[in-house]
């Protein structure tokens, strides 16, 4: 076992009784359980999976290189979303952010993801694809995604925290393209040594962003004729859109 | 007769959103279409003796919703059920989670929201019937009370119903697309009814040595609440019988003496024969009983509409965890949003 899976390996016995009053308004505490190599397409990558206190969701951190006890870390916060991921749904951009942010990660010397496995809050996917059902609707669904418990971020950034603190990562250098995301990690104690924007090559899926202004209602429609949901808590930046293009996507 | 802000529903959510408002100095007026507050939260008497025929219990983990039932002037029995017969699924698995407090009330479940309604301005008997939008007055609410037409006006109404009803009046406002939206989203909720019966024996008939019964093998019994235990010195022996919902769906649609009778006989077929011979029998049907589990929105709705008028939507159905806590989060989280856009 080389040194840098070795200290993986050191983190997934530390914690094997790790229990601690946890992250954010719900005390999220989580613990590393396993480790393993996973070459992948973008790159040779390890996994590292994580337990968690509150619900059945087992996160997950795409490890690149050395991270542990490592300074000026890239990181990239990615949440479940199973029609984008796995399924190669374009009503979202989930599978381009996923695939672009895998890409970048492996090419650098070191380089970790975090996989969030929560669609929405507790019962996301069913109410994702009832998101969906409105919108085939023709519905302005902004509000109903609300209700619909269209992401947590604050529980999102609680558990990213405690895995970043739990790989004793010291600092990072986030890919993000909303720059309030520095600010969630900040306030769990992270440091944040600097942004690195998260823009996509543009592809047959996305181009409707650099071809189509905004309309209006802050909405971007896409070829389909769906709203794109904001699944991902960033905006999408595809190489080559206009500046002035909003940052935020209901 | 104008409020700043209109509820209509004096169940749980709506009184602890009509709370929370009154709270922060707004002035609130709650509307109720039956006789009494509590919606499901409901008691009758029977020779005297409180008979809880909706809700049996309360349970819960929040520190608001936990204060707010010690806050009530009753006798609180902490733990209630403690004996718990049958391998069934109760209706919310999470009430017998280790985390959560169990508590019913001596005088009733009504006390609960009874205790909620306290200095709250609440009519009773009033029928609302429909919404519209008034370019001067903000939100006209028409109703019925006792065959006399009446009109109340907000600029914000917060509807506190069961899914469908809350569905049926945002069908009055024409062409109006967020209600649309609310409507379409609440119709991919379904709700749930529940057959009730209540039936009272002799004492000497039998007492049950068990509070609660979540039967596992009965295609129409979902569980039975020995009511009596609850009370200090009961008269009777009073069982009450709450049917699975898919048998209630089927059930419901025929005349109320036939389903009475099955239902009371299928608890027999689990109680003991005593148990088909009650002294009296009522029964009561809820037809929004209870949302499923797999339906629960994590959020109130506010529904923002023309000339800066606002209907909010709160429920059971509209906050995490199901249940009358629930129901009383999302009456405070629905108070909290509207309060905060002012």
């Amino acid at each position: 076992m080389d040194e840098s899976k070795a200290r993986l390996q050191a983190i997934v016995d530390r914690d094997t009784e790790h229990e601690c009053s946890g992250f954010g308004k719900q005390g999220l505490c989580v613990r590393a359980v396993a480790v393993a190599e996973l070459p992948t397409r973008f790159g040779d990558f390890r996994i590292l999976a994580f337990w968690n206190n509150r619900d059945a969701k087992e996160h997950i951190a795409v490890v690149h290189g050395d991270v542990v006890g490592h300074e000026d870390v890239a990181i990239r916060v990615h949440s479940e979303c199973l029609t984008g991921d796995a399924l190669g749904s374009v009503r979202c951009d989930c599978r381009d952010q996923l695939e672009a942010a895998l890409s970048r990660l492996g090419q650098l010397e070191r380089g970790l993801l975090l996989y969030l496995r929560q669609e929405g809050r507790g019962i996301g996917l069913l109410n994702k694809i009832r998101a969906y059902s409105l919108q085939d609707g023709g519905l302005d669904t902004v509000e109903a995604n609300l209700a619909l418990g269209f992401r947590d971020d604050e529980r999102d950034y609680a558990i990213a925290a405690h895995m970043l603190r739990s790989l004793d990562v010291r600092s990072v250098r986030v890919m993000t393209n909303n720059p309030n995301k520095l600010k969630q990690l900040q306030a769990y104690g992270i440091e944040v040594v600097g942004r690195i924007p998260h823009v996509l090559p543009p592809n047959e899926h996305n181009r409707f962003y650099l071809e189509t202004k905004a309309k209006r209602s802050g909405h971007y429609i896409d070829f389909g004729g769906h709203p794109h949901l904001r699944e991902q808590d960033d905006a999408v930046q595809v190489e080559g859109m206009p500046l002035d293009a909003p940052q935020e996507l209901s | 007769m104008t409020a700043d802000v209109l509820i209509i529903g004096a169940g749980v959510s709506g009184l602890s959103c009509a709370r929370a408002l009154a709270r922060a100095g707004k002035s609130v007026r709650v509307l109720e279409r039956s006789r009494g507050v509590g919606g499901r939260c409901a008691t009758r008497r029977i020779d005297g003796q409180p008979v809880d025929h909706g809700v049996a219990f309360l349970h819960g983990r929040s520190p608001g919703f936990l204060e707010a039932v010690r806050a009530v002037r009753a006798t609180r029995i902490e733990g209630w059920p403690s004996i718990v017969r049958g391998e069934g699924t109760p209706c919310q698995p999470r009430a017998f989670d280790p985390r959560e407090s169990r508590v019913a009330l001596r005088e009733g479940i009504s006390m609960f929201p009874k205790s909620l309604a306290t200095g709250l301005d609440v009519t009773l008997d009033v029928n609302v019937t429909a919404l519209q939008l008034d370019a001067a007055f903000g939100i006209t609410v028409h109703a019925d009370q006792c065959g006399e037409a009446l009109m109340f006006r907000a600029r914000d109404v917060v509807l506190a119903l069961a899914g469908p009803q809350t569905e049926a009046l945002l069908s009055t406002l024409p062409d109006c697309r967020p209600a649309e939206t609310a409507r379409a989203l609440l119709a991919l909720l379904p709700s749930f009814p529940c057959a009730t019966l209540i039936a009272v024996y002799e004492r000497s008939a039998g007492v049950p040595p068990w509070h609660m019964w979540y039967p596992e093998s009965s295609s129409s019994v979902l569980l039975v609440a020995h009511d009596s235990s609850k009370r200090a010195d009961p008269e009777h022996t009073v069982l009450v019988v709450q049917a699975r919902p898919a048998w209630s769906r089927v059930e419901l649609g025929r005349g109320e003496s036939e389903w009475a009778a099955l239902l009371l006989h299928d608890a027999a077929q689990l109680l003991g024969p005593w148990a088909d011979r009650p002294i009296t029998l009522s029964a009561q049907r809820w037809r929004h009983a209870r949302v499923g589990a797999e339906s629960e929105l994590a959020a109130p709705l506010v529904l923002d509409l023309p000339r800066g008028c606002r209907i909010g939507v709160a429920g059971e159905l509209c906050a995490p965890g199901g249940g009358v806590e629930a129901a009383w989060r999302s009456g405070e989280e629905l108070a909290r949003r509207l309060l905060d856009e002012v």
